[in-house]
């Protein structure tokens, strides 16, 4: 048990923003594709990065916490997990507020309070979405 | 200052510039940008910080290749321009590839 410990924080990681995905219509998990478009290069990176400095002795991992399953380059698969998973909560995030801040602005509009809850798990129109 | 303070700047200034000076989707102008990243924050302190507990530490450090401050709790201060450039870039990345599909 104490050697999943690393994944496990990922995983919670994982289901703390999920509701962000239900109820405040984020649109991260349903658009895969873009999604891999998006952590593909990231992980890629960061992950050359760490065996870099892993290869240097710039930090290491317990061996009690962590499965022990080395990736190419003695990358542990946690980081790579960790790679995905934490750039996912971010756009979880960044999705979501934009969602309850596109909800404000239809409040504001007059929009009635019953309406804009019933709404907001769809998250803001695709016809309203602004690139950034 | 030591390898990873330099390079956890650095990754900083590559993912600003990328931004600024190439992708250009504007996300560092937005409201949504700057909530989404404080809340970011305010959860990167739990997790990394578990991870990086000097009492039962997930994660090891060479004191050498860092400032060595470490705060709060035992979080490296460099973790934070880590934990920045990192979701700054999945964000833009996210955005550009958004304009992508309607362009």
């Amino acid at each position: 048990m104490d050697q999943g410990q690393y994944l496990l924080l990922m995983a919670g990681c994982l289901a703390i923003t999920l509701p962000l995905e239900l109820l405040l219509g984020a649109r991260v998990w349903r658009r895969p594709k873009r999604l891999l478009r998006t952590i593909v290069p990231l992980v890629v990176v960061y992950s050359i990065w760490d065996a870099a400095m892993i290869a240097r002795g710039s930090w290491d991992y317990s061996d009690r916490y962590t499965t022990g399953i080395l990736l190419p380059f003695a990358v542990p698969l946690e980081e790579v997990v960790f790679f995905i998973v934490i750039p996912i909560c971010g756009l979880l995030t960044l999705e979501a507020v934009g969602s309850v801040l596109h909800a404000l602005g239809r409040l504001r509009d007059g929009v009635p309070l019953g309406t804009v809850l019933r709404e907001l798990p769809a998250g803001v129109p695709e016809r309203e979405r602004q690139p950034a | 200052m030591g390898v990873y303070t330099a390079t956890a700047l650095i990754s900083v200034v590559v993912v600003l510039a990328l931004e600024l000076l190439w992708w250009r989707t504007g996300i560092l102008t937005t409201w949504r940008y700057w909530l989404a990243m404080a809340i970011v924050l305010g959860f990167q302190v739990p997790v990394d910080g578990w991870l990086t507990k000097l009492s039962d530490p997930i994660v090891l450090y060479a004191e050498g290749d860092m400032t060595g401050v470490r705060a709060p709790w035992d979080i490296p201060i460099e973790d934070f321009a880590f934990g920045f450039g990192m979701v700054t870039l999945a964000m833009a990345l996210w955005v550009r590839e958004s304009r992508r599909e309607t362009a």
